[in-house]
């Protein structure tokens, strides 16, 4: 299993032979396919050293120049930048990817300040840009031509590792909305598991793990904004009850984007959030020792939807 | 020359304190201190900047309203425009952005323009930019980090002005908390600095012109509030613009 960040930056390495004008940003960060673009594009990456405010100002004054670029960091200090991307890139427009590297609890455990239990809703707070949170390799290597093609202020939110049920799948291009699991049982109720990234695969085997207990679906929503209108209405459409599933706490979060969703779309459903505590985590363990130990278990989960339906 | 500059910078001050008075907004006293700065780089012919061509990025974009006389001098706009600034229908604001002839970027935020600026002076290399930076603007650290970052690349189509006032809005910088020496901060960053009288051309005329292989930061020693006798280092002045017939009648009068 490739990592997210290798998937995308070996993709970009080789579309950035032949366009001069793809600037590669690294806050300090590393990554095994970054090497050569240091050794081969030496004019197309830059070491901004730690200094994401930095890095997003001149960023947007490279974008401002007609460059494409792109700025490679830890997830956790897209916070540390939120200004500089609000007011150099969202407010004069100045279209540049964030790549955040490690969202969620995937330094775990290296303690809360590198794990970024919030950034989807400082993220989503801000105006003119697009959040994307891809599950897997398929759908990471899609951004790529996404962020060549059609310039826009990008946060991309990816995984140090993906759930291995994801390992095969494939998405098309702009699929930002895909079912990967149906159960064949037909109830009347019927729920459907929204989530994305990481956390798809708890989703999955609780999806299984429903079997014939009530229809059931699991969701991907890999571009968390803008939702996709018109996929989203139709999934919701079919549901009865709701579950969001998130590696993040609640507030403002990847629920909250469904829930508004289906109140300014005047749907009909009932909603059961699942998200972490809202508490900066300390505890030692493994990512997924520390999403079990806070409430999201499969069996936690589980338990959950079946009182909830 | 310097007669000429004294002129246009004369004619620039007192619209500026115009429209600002009459709008009653913005930071009047921090637009007087960089009045001479911009004079010289838009109207002295020794200065080699093309305002259709190079950049002026206000770092400290609340002292932008300075440009605004002169850019309507230089028929980037209509003059009437002066007298809409900060009124519906008009062009001008109070933080100058790119929806306005002749500006750049957005303004408002501190500490994010000089970055900005260095991202544009790294990719065109052919252009000449320069930045304003308020001295109190030197209290965010994103300044910093984006010195190193000119240093490091050798930017030298960058040129740093700080229009050294002395006074942030709580008062005298060298009170509040100590900038000095800013002289030796530059050059310890990798830069020529050049320490000069922020309202005597022949000072600005030699700084604008100077070139070096390192990027260059002119500290300009400058008056807040510059012109108008009961403003002048007067921190208090930062937001406050004079609002009474007499104060007006006398800042007209003084800058005439």
């Amino acid at each position: 299993m490739t990592a997210q960040r290798d998937i995308f930056i070996q993709e970009l390495f080789e579309k950035a032979l032949l366009d001069k004008n793809i600037i590669f940003i690294s806050a300090d960060m590393g990554a095994p396919t970054l090497d050569q673009w240091k050794e081969k594009l030496p004019n197309q990456f830059i070491a901004a050293g730690i200094s994401e405010q930095n890095a997003i100002n001149v960023a947007s004054g490279l974008a401002a120049s007609g460059k494409k670029v792109f700025v490679y960091m830890m997830a956790s200090w897209f916070a540390r930048c939120i200004e500089q991307v609000r007011y150099s890139c969202a407010m004069a427009n100045n279209t540049i990817t964030i790549l955040g590297n490690g969202v969620a609890l995937g330094y775990a455990p290296s303690g809360p300040a590198h794990e970024p239990n919030e950034d989807i809703a400082l993220s989503r707070s801000l105006l003119n840009i697009e959040i994307h949170s891809p599950s897997n390799e398929s759908s990471t290597l899609n951004l790529v031509d996404l962020c060549l093609n059609i310039p826009k202020l990008r946060y991309i939110r990816l995984e140090r590792n993906y759930p291995k049920q994801l390992e095969n799948v494939t998405y098309q291009q702009n699929e930002f909305i895909k079912t990967l699991f149906e159960n064949d049982v037909e109830t009347d109720k019927k729920l459907t598991i929204l989530s994305s990234g990481y956390m798809l695969g708890r989703a999955l085997e609780v999806g299984i793990k429903i079997d014939k207990l009530v229809k059931t679906s699991v969701v991907d929503i890999s571009r968390i904004k803008p939702l996709d209108s018109k996929v989203l209405t139709e999934v919701l459409s079919n549901s009865t009850h709701i579950l969001t599933l998130e590696e993040q706490t609640l507030d403002g979060g990847f629920g909250s984007a469904i829930c508004e969703f289906i109140c300014d779309n005047n749907l009909s459903c009932n909603v059961l959030r699942l998200g972490l505590p809202e508490r900066y985590i300390f505890e030692n363990g493994s990512r997924d020792y520390l999403i079990d130990a806070n409430g999201l278990s499969v069996a936690n989960i589980f338990d959950s939807a079946v009182k909830f339906i | 020359m310097n007669h000429f500059l004294e002129e246009k910078a004369k004619k620039t001050r007192l619209e500026v304190f115009k429209f600002k008075t009459s709008s009653g907004v913005g930071h009047l006293a921090s637009s007087l201190s960089c009045v001479d700065v911009v004079t010289s780089l838009y109207y002295d012919e020794n200065v080699n900047f093309d305002p259709h061509k190079d950049y002026l990025i206000f770092s400290k974009a609340h002292g932008s309203p300075a440009v605004y006389p002169i850019l309507a001098d230089l028929d980037f706009f209509e003059v009437s425009e002066l007298e809409k600034y900060c009124k519906p229908g008009g062009i001008l604001k109070l933080h100058s952005d790119a929806s306005i002839p002749g500006c750049h970027f957005v303004g408002g935020s501190l500490g994010n323009g000089i970055g900005y600026a260095a991202g544009i002076a790294l990719a065109q290399k052919d252009k000449k930019v320069f930045v304003i930076l308020g001295d109190a603007e030197l209290y965010e650290g994103s300044v910093w980090e984006t010195l190193i970052f000119i240093a490091h690349h050798k930017l030298n189509n960058i040129v740093l002005v700080v229009d050294r006032n002395k006074y942030g809005i709580l008062g005298a910088t060298e009170e509040m908390l100590k900038l000095e020496s800013i002289k030796d901060k530059f050059i310890s960053f990798g830069f020529d600095a050049l320490e000069i009288d922020g309202h005597n051309f022949d000072d600005l005329r030699k700084s604008l012109t100077y070139t070096s292989e390192k990027p260059v930061a002119i500290i300009a020693k400058t008056i807040k509030g510059k012109g108008v006798s009961y403003m002048e280092d007067k921190y208090e002045y930062h937001t406050i613009i004079p609002k009474s017939e007499n104060d007006i009648k006398k800042g007209i009068q003084e800058l005439l």
